[in-house]
């Protein structure tokens, strides 16, 4: 039988190299003892299976807290049009270029978006994302600088529905979860569009911060999917399992480059083998 | 669960403050409550552990001076190890030739840009005159968000979005500013995987001869700091830091561990969107929030 000491080594190791992929201090240590608890008392052949027995439970927990049911995009714009999506997250995470990957990604399916420009604060904000707009060939709704981003987005989704457009895409801007102004207006927006789809965009660097990120913007606005973006940093992406484990949604793509095409579905296995490798 | 650390480490603190002599027990306890926190600020998790070592070495075997009570006398350690790692070298940004020659450089999204502005302003409230130069031929609109971010700053800018040629732009740009005090080439960003814009940044490092290039650093990354700043500084030499995004919930543990392995000294602080939300570096608060204390 495996004894609280036989793992102890492992699974220390085991959080390290959590730590070291930037999982929070706070899920690696719940990961680990929830592995302990499932590890201990159980019955082993030898003793030199306890650190591969181990590894197997681990990579399993983790699959587990990334495993939950997906969004299929496509099939919910079937069931309803125009399928309204906005994107959040703090600054400078990839939010508007994001948004012009998953337009491109709509449009491959023979699928029409617009996108609505309502971060009306960030210098350059609406000349940003217009180019996208205008390279992609996409309708974009924008007002001026410092217009309410609500009005924005409704106004996009008016659009859509007047000309049976199918998914429209809601750019906000970036911003700290600690804000409370910040994160009320962005609330506004919600309230005012209704949107069927909330998705935070998280940058795969993030450190421990990723845990607040996620809880904060949940609390706010309630978070349906997650994008981790940067993925071609070279980062673990801890935040993954972090954000996975924090708010349990599912994680629908990674951004692995600057291209319109640089996006990938999240596959939990491609977490495990960062982790592990 | 915001917080919690802040909390249990002045806990730990509290244990200490009543001791007169030194207890082992307690001294490891309050280690193993500075080595969580500094690892939930996202310091690398090697170096905390290095740190954590010579505290608890120092905190067990120095003996207290006189009339400093072995809490006071731990809390002293550890800011001690802290501000060395912070570096010796100034925390000053000093302008001591003409046109100072400033390069940003950093990861997709730091904060450059932004950061660009608000440093333009404090130089020009110092009464310095400033150009800044738009080197990025990668993101859309970079050049507006300069100009606007700028605007009614008295802050020259030069780009062209024209031009998809970084270097033309950059030497464009310095022969354009060659009157002013100060100038500041902003750069797109770039990871250590982009070999061809590492490149990039190694000949625009040539043409401009900066005097001083900065490394931004989001205060929000977390174990990549490291590696990022050691791939940044084989492609130049990083002559000082700024963090951003301190006004959010991350401590910033990144780039300290980024500022112990490249021995660049941080700066400036980013404290928000506003142009005005920049603060000169102050080693001590940088720690405090970094313990939690
Ligand atoms: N390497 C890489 N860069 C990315 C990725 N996604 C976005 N970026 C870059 O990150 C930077 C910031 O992207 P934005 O889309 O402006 O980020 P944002 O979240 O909209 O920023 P704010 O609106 O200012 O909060 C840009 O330089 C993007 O090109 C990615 O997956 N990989
Ligand atoms: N809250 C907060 N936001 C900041 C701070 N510094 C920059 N930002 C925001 O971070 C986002 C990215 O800033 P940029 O200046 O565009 O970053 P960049 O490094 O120039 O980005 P690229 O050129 O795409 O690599 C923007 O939303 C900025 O407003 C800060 O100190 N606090
Ligand atoms: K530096
Ligand atoms: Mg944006
Ligand atoms: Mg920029």
């Amino acid at each position: 039988r495996i004894t609280e000491k036989d793992v102890d080594d492992v699974l220390w190791d085991l959080e390290m190299a959590l730590l070291e992929s930037d999982v929070a201090l706070e899920v690696a240590e719940k990961i680990t003892t929830e592995l302990k608890e499932e590890l201990v008392g159980r019955k082993v052949k030898r003793s030199t299976e306890i650190s591969e027995y181990t590894m197997e439970a681990l990579k399993k927990a983790v699959k587990d807290v990334l495993s939950v049911d997906g969004v299929d995009l496509p099939q919910l714009v079937e069931k309803k049009k125009p399928l309204v999506i906005m994107f959040v997250g703090i600054n400078g995470t990839g939010k508007t270029t994001t948004i012009a990957k998953v337009a491109r990604y709509f449009m491959k399916k023979g699928l029409e978006p617009v996108i609505a420009a309502a971060d009306t604060f960030r210098a350059g904000a609406i000349e940003q994302i217009g180019q996208h707009a205008d390279k992609l060939g996409v309708k974009l709704i924008s007002h001026r600088k410092g217009a309410d981003p609500a009005a924005v987005a409704f106004d996009a989704v008016s659009h859509a529905k007047a000309q049976g457009k199918d998914v429209v895409l809601i750019d906000t801007a970036g911003r700290m979860q600690t804000n409370v102004n910040l994160m009320d207006e962005m609330a506004k927006i919600k309230r005012v569009v209704r949107p069927d789809l909330i998705v935070f965009v998280g940058d795969a660097l993030t450190g421990n911060d990723a845990i607040e990120q996620a809880a904060r913007f949940d609390e706010a606005v309630g978070i349906d999917a997650v994008i981790l973006t940067k993925a071609d940093a070279d980062a673990r992406g801890g935040a993954a399992l972090s954000i996975g484990y924090m708010i349990k949604r599912p994680i629908i793509f990674m951004g692995i480059g600057q291209g319109y095409d640089d996006i990938m579905e999240f596959k939990p296995e491609w977490m495990v083998e960062q982790l592990f490798a | 669960m915001l917080g919690n650390l802040g909390r249990s480490l002045s806990k730990t603190m509290k244990k200490l403050a009543g001791m007169t002599i030194v207890d082992e027990e307690v001294v490891r306890e309050v280690i193993k409550d500075i080595q969580r926190a500094l690892i939930q600020s996202d310091v690398n998790i090697k170096l905390v552990f290095n740190l954590s070592k010579s505290i608890e070495e120092r905190a067990l075997n120095e003996e207290p001076p006189k009339g400093i009570t072995p809490k006071e006398h731990i809390i002293s350690i550890v800011y001690d190890e802290m501000v060395k790692l912070l570096g010796e070298k100034s925390h000053e940004l000093v302008i001591d030739d003409k046109p100072y020659r400033i390069l940003f450089l950093g990861l997709q999204g730091s904060g450059k840009t932004t950061t660009i502005g608000k440093l333009a302003r404090y130089l020009r409230k110092k009464g310095f005159t400033v150009g800044v130069v738009c080197t990025d031929t990668w993101r859309p609109a970079a050049l507006e968000q300069l100009k606007q971010y700028t605007e009614g700053q008295d802050v020259s800018i030069y780009g062209d979005p024209q031009n998809r040629d970084a270097l033309d732009l950059a030497e464009k740009g310095l022969a354009r500013f060659q009157k002013k005090d100060v100038i500041i080439f902003d750069t797109a960003g770039r990871h250590k995987e982009e070999k061809d814009l590492l490149r990039e940044m190694e000949e625009l490092s040539a043409i401009v001869e900066p005097h001083e290039a900065i490394l931004v650093i989001d205060g929000t990354i977390g174990q990549q700091a490291r590696e990022q700043a050691l791939a940044f500084r084989k492609a130049t030499d990083i002559g000082s830091i700024i963090v951003t995004k301190l006004d959010g919930s991350a401590k910033g543990g990144g780039a300290l561990s980024a500022v112990a392995e490249i021995g660049a000294p941080i700066k400036f602080i980013g404290t928000g969107e506003r142009i005005d939300d920049l603060e000169v570096f102050d080693p001590e608060r940088f720690i405090s929030r970094l313990l939690g204390m």
